[in-house]
């Protein structure tokens, strides 16, 4: 499967309609209705980390498959890049309750925990991506 | 395995066997000769030992699939993994009796001939074990998907009031599909209050114990309430000495208590009729 | 897009049907308030279960909302909120530890009137 979806993220529209793309996509892949609300809601914090931080960038959201594992697993990717400031603590990011713009500061570990695998990689000045992974059960 | 040892066994087979079949009895684990009547036994004890030295002259795959049949079998039947353990020891034992005892095998020899023998015995009893394992990890995929079956259906036992008993041990797959029938349970029967029975849980370690308050968490933000019931003497200790907080929640001791505590919020409470004697006699 | 605020006697009723992007989740914020210092009203119900997701920044707008409506007096009870979208919460973190919640509109109001009448 090669189906994606690829959302222009520079307004607050663009949060909601990267979040509607995913639950959709979430949804035709067969997650349940739990896990369609854990995807749709990790996507809404890292389209909110991109305009809240780098002004504008991109949701881009597909379906994956692991053929390597010993089990074949199929799942959502959701890959949020930007070319904003970057984060130089990442470690701090990470932790709960950390926050800049005054919000619960659950946002980035937050969707660690809604998603099975999360990878961050950042370069000050230059911009960040984040990856993160759901599979079906 | 050298001709002249596979001689030797074929020429003394029958004092091995009888020598195995005293032995056999000596070392038969005890809950089992209690469990097993004599006739059954002696009989898959002959079949175990003809079956060891007919093993001798079959190809190696023949006898593999021939061991393999006789060990499910047994499994079937439900006879431990140590009786073949045991026996295959009685059985070396014996044979290395009935070799020593014979002076047509050169000192030299002794040790090549013991080797063969362990080597020989011990593939036969490695081949039991993986036989014996592979069904028990069969039987453990098997529960585990009964287990996930058994998961908690929650039950509306008053008007508002419901109880989801837990029963088993709690891994976090188990507390996740736990979690999500609560509150789809608490939605469908419009339930106030949900009682979480732990008496069937044996052990509350952090683990468990942050899987419970996650899910009295999830319950309040539906807009239930949730009280902890079935909390044994022992299982308070652990709580305590693990240094949980359960103090935001509710907890009772016992179900009974708890559907009290229930109806109390959902303002109402169990009272005794009065002994109408009349009205049982009019019937 | 504004979200409809409607008056009961001396409480107001919210049943929030639409998605809740961020500008709208402030404007309804300040409507709220604004409502709750126009009519005086004692208690709020607001009504979730049409939402689908709630993020930490919703969370926190509705957080914030409950603690601004109790400083005015307004005593505020959160109704409907869905399985998946508690679910999510927890998985967040997201406890929303100081605000009253019930199962839907009816149950929202009993017990609004439970604590404020006795």
């Amino acid at each position: 499967m090669s189906i994606q979806s690829n959302v222009e993220v520079h307004t607050e529209w663009g949060i909601v309609s990267a979040r509607q793309a995913g639950r959709n996509l979430a949804k035709d892949a067969g997650f349940g209705n739990v896990d369609q609300a854990r995807i749709a809601t990790a996507i809404s914090e890292l389209a909110r980390n991109i305009y809240l931080y780098a002004e504008k960038g991109e949701i881009v959201i597909q379906y994956v498959e692991d053929t390597e594992s010993p089990v074949s697993k199929r799942g959502i990717k959701i890959i949020a890049k930007d070319k904003g400031p970057g984060i130089s603590n990442i470690r701090d990011v990470m932790e709960d309750g950390f926050t800049t713009s005054g919000g619960l500061g659950a946002g980035l570990p937050g969707v660690k925990r809604l998603m099975d695998e999360f990878d961050i990689h950042s370069t000050a000045g230059e911009g960040t991506e984040i990856t993160a992974i759901k599979w079906l059960r | 395995m050298q001709p002249s040892i596979v001689e030797m066994i074929y020429t003394q087979k029958q004092d091995i066997i009888s020598d195995w079949l005293s032995e056999i009895n000596n070392v038969m684990p005890s809950g089992l000769a209690k469990k097993i009547p004599n006739e059954a036994s002696d009989e898959t004890n002959k079949k175990f030992v003809e079956l060891i030295i007919e093993s001798l002259e079959l190809t190696e795959e023949a006898a593999t699939e021939k061991l393999n049949e006789f060990a499910q079998h047994l499994i079937y039947l439900g006879w431990p993994l140590s009786y073949f353990t045991q026996g295959m020891q009685a059985f070396r034992r014996v044979l290395l009796e009935t070799m020593s005892s014979m002076e047509s095998i050169s000192s030299k020899k002794v040790f090549e001939t013991f080797y063969e023998i362990e080597t020989w015995v011990d593939s036969i009893i490695n081949q039991i074990a993986d036989e014996y394992s592979g069904s028990w990890e069969s039987t453990i995929h098997l529960q585990r998907m009964a287990l996930k079956e058994l998961s908690a259906p929650l039950i509306p036992v008053f008007e508002k009031v419901s109880v989801m008993p837990l029963v088993g041990t709690i891994d976090t797959e188990r507390a996740k599909l736990i979690m999500e029938n609560v509150l789809d349970g608490i939605i469908e029967h419009r339930s106030q209050v949900v009682l979480i029975d732990i008496t069937g849980v044996p052990v509350v370690d952090t683990m468990v114990a942050h899987h419970l308050i996650q899910t009295a968490e999830a319950i309040r933000l539906v807009g239930a309430e949730c009280i902890l019931v079935g909390i044994r003497p022992e299982i308070a200790q652990t709580i305590v000495n693990l240094g949980i907080d359960l103090s935001k929640f509710r907890t009772k001791s016992s179900l009974r208590r708890g559907v009290e505590t229930g109806l109390e919020l959902t303002q109402r409470k169990i009272i005794k009729i009065e002994n109408d004697d009349e009205r049982i006699d009019s019937r | 897009m504004r979200i409809p605020i409607l008056k009961l006697h001396k409480y107001l009723l919210i049943s929030v049907q639409v998605e809740l992007d961020d500008q709208t989740a402030l404007q309804f914020q300040e409507d709220l308030l604004n409502k709750i210092h126009q009519e005086g009203s004692i208690g709020v119900v607001i009504d979730l279960t049409s939402v689908e997701m709630i993020d930490s920044y919703i969370a926190k707008v509705l957080g914030d909302v409950v603690e601004m409506s109790n400083l005015m007096g307004a005593k505020v009870v959160l109704t409907g909120i869905q399985p998946a979208v508690a679910i999510t919460l927890i998985d967040m973190g997201i406890m929303l530890n100081e605000v009253p919640t019930a199962l839907d509109l009816e149950q929202g109001l009993e017990k609004l009137q439970q604590e404020l009448e006795g």
